[in-house]
């Protein structure tokens, strides 16, 4: 299995808060080793290899996760539980997962 | 339920077009265990339609606990007027109870409504939705350029949803708009929430919504005060490299 964390650099040069938190929430649990290559999607340069991965895989937001198996089948996360759940077997709190999933449903905005 | 995922595509796209009242018509003669979520403002006119096609269906509402006054006495005037089965669903006073004690009471002024509306809106959602096979949403392409151009009349949702048990998203108003549903509401005779006179379009809870001016969007009677960090996740498309 390989795994690809793709962060962002935002237009103005920062980094995304969003893609810090989650760096950081695989950092304190000991799972950012896990993470075989890191991409950053540059929103200043097209060009930069998180931005031409999330272009071939037709994402939009960031962070994302693409998980390689050993037969050459990918799978692409949005939604960090998720991928927490089902790569790395680890459940994030109810709260976190309804956070994530106001963040990530742009649907869900007006509720 | 006779709807699955199967059909969701097709459905969709035949009922694209059709009355509201034909969606509900579908969703309630089709599953069985399947509600309306009301918000307390014009998704009224989805109780009303379906009090129209059968009696007795269920209605669930989020009560965060800093609705309007105004909402509350809307809630009981519709739970007494219609012959629904109504339910409020509560947030986890653990959880409530926590951030408050952490943040305070309007911690969504510093740090963004999503914590406060996960733990207020998402979690009870959360609960109801998984004892569901199908929820009916007011939802409607016009109350947000930005995060509802995509939604469907009918939807598989995949955010409340699983593999095991998946869930179906009916938004019977997808391709209404606000003038169409006001429309609706005057002439079926449909009682209102009293704030809409007041100039509120979109309502929510007390502390995050506000009126708005003539011709300003609903939009922007909303987290007002978040725009840009709301747009922090996208990868902006004019900025992305071509695969």
């Amino acid at each position: 299995m390989h795994i690809t964390f793709v962060k962002k650099i935002k237009a103005d040069g920062s980094p995304c808060r969003k893609c810090a938190e989650v760096e950081q929430r695989l950092r304190e649990s000991g799972q950012l080793e896990r993470i075989d290559t890191v991409a950053i999607a540059d929103e200043r340069d097209p060009e930069s290899a998180g931005m031409l991965l999330a272009a071939k895989h037709g994402i939009d937001v960031a962070p994302f996760f693409i998980v390689r198996n050993d037969d050459g089948a990918e799978r692409i996360y949005t939604i960090y539980f998720q991928f927490a759940k089902e790569v790395l077997n680890r459940r994030l709190s109810e709260q976190d997962e309804a956070k994530e999933l106001l963040s990530r449903d742009p649907s869900l905005d007006l509720l | 339920m006779a709807i699955t995922r199967a059909d969701v595509a097709r459905l969709a796209s035949e009922y694209a077009a059709r009355h509201p009242r034909e969606i509900l018509r579908l969703a309630l003669e089709n599953v069985d265990n399947i509600a309306i979520s009301f918000s307390g403002a014009d998704d009224i006119v989805l109780i009303d339609m379906a009090s129209r096609i059968r009696k007795g269906v269920q209605v669930f509402s989020l009560d965060t606990g800093r609705l309007h006054p105004e909402t509350y006495k809307f809630l009981e005037l519709v739970r007494d007027r219609y012959d629904i089965r109504f339910e409020a669903m509560f947030p986890d006073h653990a959880a409530v109870e926590k951030l408050v004690r952490e943040k305070g009471l309007y911690s969504f002024f510093v740090d963004g409504h999503h914590e406060c509306c996960g733990i207020r809106k998402v979690m009870p959602l959360r609960r109801k939705l998984a004892t569901l096979d199908a929820w009916i949403t007011g939802q409607r392409r016009d109350q947000s350029p930005g995060t509802r151009l995509a939604i469907e009349v009918i939807e598989e949702d995949k955010s409340f949803g699983t593999a095991e048990k998946p869930l179906l998203k009916f938004n019977p108003l997808a391709h209404w708009t606000s003038a169409q549903v006001w429309e609706y509401i005057r002439d079926y005779e449909v009682p209102y929430n009293e704030l809409h006179a007041r100039g509120y379009v979109s309502i929510g809870c007390e502390p995050c919504t506000r009126a708005v001016l003539p011709n300003q969007h609903e939009r922007a009677g909303r987290w007002w005060w978040e725009e840009e960090t709301k747009k922090e996740c996208g990868l902006h498309a004019g900025n992305r490299g071509k695969p």
